[in-house]
């Protein structure tokens, strides 16, 4: 087990009150797996995968434990986690632009990663960014690496992107959406990308997306969070094919949009996501559940288990309509 | 001495701990310094006493006296309506016309922008010092004639401003959606351009009636604003000169003004900049 | 007769500091008929944006007519096109943006009316309710600011402004693609709600090919500044013919599709396509497996393909691609591949 979350919780203070953002979560993730974190806007998925990093909001306040590698890492100081960034964890955001430096040259940020952390001298640290930027399969790699970012198209920038969180040889990789804002064939290559680095460096790979076909395409496992709460969680197969919480299934018939029969209305879940400081008692889920019943209203959901899959649910759907075999 | 104009840009810092109340007091402090000195000076700022001439700071004068015998913070108090009232009517005046000329350039067609924004360069181009030297010597010294040059002076940084503004914003999303709503331009300009741009006017004019300030008493020192003995900032210090070494009060608390005053609308300025930033 | 139609229509921008000039889009001819859906799918760079805002006349034409209802309205300035903006609306991607973030929900609703001169007196306010109604927002508070709605709620308020005047057509450009998920679906069946109870025809434009299958009568297919391939949704969904068309639904798949062993999609090489380096010949030569010496000399037309529905622009087509067409169609679905 690579990562250890446990009673996991995030907020901040606004005006005087303290809102909690993602509220006493715990899971797993194993060494080699790709670990999705599927959520909408509001359920805190990347306050979640930025703790990981040590990475969450200056002003947040955070309770519970992250153990990585079987070291404690939430809280603790900045200086400690630095180290672990890079040569350990690795991140990849939705904008390359937001991670890539614009008055340096690529190559030099990758190297940085390098020599930041004393694991190659100058020389040796630009060629082994190079090196990695051919293993991004970044064609013309010594033209990129002198190159500033803007003067590389987009879709290198993805990968020079991909090139600096890898290059220090991380065991983990986070990954916050990084595909919501490409192209349909960028993202394909990127998906392709990401499944060829995985199995060339035995990564363990993080993904926060709100996109099924991408949760759909690599998951191993898979955490649905809604409203800072967990819904879901385990294998993917299980979940994807059977979903027993009623926002999972929601997700993902609304995601099966190719299979409804044309002009057909699609099967939408009303209303829309609580902001933060809003939250309903009890199961969060239930103004917008048609399975919603009292208990829901007012009691949260323990924490069960159906087979391989933990959810949180009063009453979780107990054979649902698989996935495969949905009309068409 | 060179009077600037275009404050370049810097990091907009909100104002942190004191610093913003302290400026917002001394603005209160202005405001009746310029509404009713009357009440607040103890002494005639014009009339000559010369049993008094030149003495330090005391009880019954805190500022000190001046050459004449007349008490320095009396001056200092009615010579705000000069220095810094001088200050806010040219930045109104040329913000004012600055705003109308940018929206006018930044809705029209390329060929008429440019043609009034090379005529804005021209403006730009021209040494303030010079020209105040001009107009003083066309209309004479005074005030006024301080007043017409740096309007002069000030109103290109305005048009640039607001007809980049104008530029910007008409490409934004909502102003497309108007448009293809059917609103006409001239209601787009007022209704979803300007209040934008309102905004951005605001910051600046505030900072800049800071800047305002410090040319308009410069120009006193130089000898082309404010006559005596009309008790202008600029002019007080002007007059200190022969003093320097004998009378520091004289220098110093003409002096303090100026850059207390200035220093708080800046900080005003950011304070507003930062919020609109926010 | 279309109610919409673009004819031949190009648009080049000319760079300012000198170099090529960008061909967003070129001879491009599309028709939308009343009650139907067209939809146009294209990556970046492939100049429908632009597309969309030359139908809205925000931009003019470089090249090519426009004409609404039969009438050319190419030339046509802003006093002239105010009638026909009545009946031409439109909604944009990013709900918030496309407001003003300073006008109230009631100025916001109450600006077509006041534009175009629709007084309505003391039924104004209870026609304003009557639309947010209609588009699923009964009980908002009309004195908010767009800053305090969610990204739903925003998009139905321009879905309900832009249906304030009955309008015969709207423009869509991307209209989901900034919204989650489970609020895409949400507005997908809204306009699909829309034009049951309406009869109001949509171009609609977007890169996901998802909702353009589900929503469209018609598809077109968009890159770099040309419509390379054009027919039914059922024709370009379940056998596209051009190269392009097919790495773009392989790329994304249904979901069983994806979990399905041994899938593989077709990989297209490269970046997409920059409209100020325009390739020679097909435009879509540098990325394409197929790619032949005539690919590279001569741009292929769009025509029709015999026997077939739709219009192809590609050498190739239908030849050596129906078979890859038919296989991404099945394997699309989930289905097994035959032979």
């Amino acid at each position: 087990m690579i990562l250890s979350v446990r009673d996991f919780s995030i907020g901040f203070q606004r005006e005087g009150q303290n809102l909690v953002a993602v509220d006493g979560i715990s899971f797993d993730i194993e060494q080699g797996e790709t670990f999705v974190i599927i959520g909408e806007s509001g359920s805190g998925k990347s306050l979640t995968g930025m703790s990981i990093a040590g990475l969450q909001p200056q002003n947040a306040f955070v309770s519970g434990s992250i153990r990585f590698k079987d070291r404690e890492i939430l809280k603790r100081p900045d200086a400690e986690l630095r180290k672990l960034r890079g040569p350990q964890i690795g991140l990849i955001y939705q904008d390359p632009l937001s991670s890539l430096n614009p008055v340096w040259p690529v190559g030099d940020q990758i190297a940085e990663t390098l020599t930041a952390h004393g694991l190659a001298g100058r020389d040796e640290a630009r060629k082994r960014a190079v090196e990695m930027l051919e293993r991004v399969r970044i064609p013309d790699p010594h033209r990129v690496a002198s190159a500033y970012p803007h003067e590389i198209s987009g879709g290198m920038r993805q990968r020079a992107m991909i090139a600096m969180a890898l290059a220090a040889g991380p065991s983990l990789l986070i990954a916050d959406e990084p595909t919501t804002a490409l192209d349909v064939t960028i993202k394909a290559q990127m998906l392709e990308l990401l499944a060829e680095l995985k199995r060339e460096m035995a990564l363990t790979i993080v993904l926060i997306t709100h996109d099924m076909g991408v949760v759909a395409e690599v998951a191993d496992r898979i955490l649905v969070l809604y409203a800072g709460r967990i819904a879901e969680v385990g294998p993917a197969d299980a979940i994807m094919l059977q979903p027993s919480h009623p926002y999972t299934a929601a997700l993902m018939t609304s995601a099966m949009i190719s299979q409804t029969p044309a002009k057909q209305e699609l099967n939408a879940i009303v209303g829309g996501a609580p902001g933060l400081g809003a939250f309903p008692p009890g199961c969060r889920f239930h103004p917008r559940c048609p399975r919603a019943q009292a208990d829901c209203r007012t009691v949260e959901p323990p924490r069960r288990k159906i087979g391989a899959v933990e959810l949180a649910c009063h009453h979780p759907i107990a054979a649902a309509v698989p996935l495969a075999t949905a009309r068409n | 001495m060179s009077v600037s104009t275009q404050p370049t840009r810097r990091f907009i810092a909100r104002p942190r701990g004191l610093l913003l109340p302290l400026a917002l007091l001394v603005l209160a402090v202005l405001a009746a310094f310029t509404l009713l000195p009357g009440l607040i000076a103890p002494h005639d700022p014009i009339a000559l006493a010369m049993a008094d001439r030149l003495k330090p700071p005391s009880l019954s004068h805190i500022f000190g006296t001046d050459e004449g015998g007349r008490d320095v913070f009396s001056r200092i108090v009615y010579g705000t309506r000069y220095s810094l009232g001088v200050a806010i009517v040219i930045v109104f005046a040329s913000a004012l016309f600055g705003v109308v000329y940018g929206a006018i350039s930044g809705m029209a067609r390329q060929g008429i922008d440019n043609l009034l924004m090379r005529i804005v360069d021209l403006f730009f181009g021209f040494p303030a010092l010079v020209l105040a030297l001009a107009v003083a010597a066309s209309i004479g010294r005074g005030l006024d004639s301080v007043a017409l040059s740096l309007a002069i002076i000030w109103w290109p940084g305005y048009a640039r401003l607001v007809r980049g503004e104008v530029l910007r914003l008409r490409k934004r999303p909502h102003v497309e959606a108007a448009r293809a709503l059917g609103v006409s331009e001239v209601t787009i300009l007022r209704r979803h351009i300007i209040p934008f741009v309102v905004e951005e006017v605001n910051v600046r004019v505030t900072t800049d009636i800071g800047y305002a300030l410090v040319a308009v008493t410069a120009l006193s020192f130089l000898g082309l604003g404010a006559n005596s003995p009309t008790p202008e900032w600029g002019l007080l210090i002007r007059d200190s000169r022969p003093y320097f070494g004998s009378a520091w009060w004289y220098l110093v608390f003409p002096g303090t003004m100026i850059m207390l005053t200035a220093t708080a609308f800046s900080l005003i300025g950011d304070a507003l900049a930062s919020r609109r930033a926010a | 007769m279309a109610l919409l139609e673009l004819d031949a229509v190009s648009k080049t921008f000319s760079q300012r500091r000198g170099g090529r000039a960008v061909q967003a889009v070129a001879g491009v001819s599309l028709a939308v008929g009343k009650g139907e859906t067209l939809g146009l799918v294209g990556e970046s760079g492939c100049g429908k944006s632009t597309l969309a805002r030359l139908a809205l006349k925000l931009a003019d034409v470089t090249a090519g007519r426009i004409r609404f209802d039969g009438i050319d309205v190419t030339e046509f300035a802003s006093r002239r096109m105010l009638p026909i903006r009545r009946r031409l609306q439109a909604v944009f991607q990013d709900p918030l943006a496309s407001l003003n973030a300073r006008m109230t929900i009631a100025e916001v609703m109450r600006e077509p009316f006041d534009t175009h001169g629709v007084k309505l007196g003391a039924n104004l306010d209870s026609r304003i309710r009557e639309l947010l109604s209609f588009v699923g927002l009964e009980n908002i508070d009309l004195q908010k600011l767009p800053g305090q709605f969610s990204g739903g709620q925003l998009q139905r308020i321009a879905i309900a402004r832009a249906l304030a005047l009955e309008p015969e057509i709207i423009v869509a450009d991307e209209p989901t693609s900034a919204l989650d998920p489970s609020i895409q679906a949400q507005i997908v069946n809204l306009m699909l709600r829309i034009q049951r109870k309406r009869g109001i025809s949509y171009l609609i434009i977007s890169h996901d090919l998802d909702v353009i299958g589900h929503v469209a009568d018609r598809i077109a297919v968009m890159y770099l500044g040309v419509i390379i391939e054009q027919g039914t949704a059922t024709e370009i969904m379940e056998r596209p013919l051009h190269p392009y068309t097919q790495a773009l639904l392989s790329a994304a798949p249904t979901l069983a599709a994806r979990r399905q062993a041994g899938w593989k999609r077709i990989m297209l090489s490269g970046d997409p396509p920059n409209p100020a380096d325009v390739p020679s010949g097909c435009r879509f030569h540098p990325r394409c497996h197929l790619a032949r010496d005539i690919c590279r000399t001569n741009a292929p037309e769009l025509r029709a393909m015999p026997g077939l529905g739709q219009m192809v622009a590609c050498h190739l087509a239908p030849e050596e691609t129906a078979r890859t067409g038919a296989e991404v169609g099945r394997a699309r679905r989930g289905m097994q591949a035959v032979g």
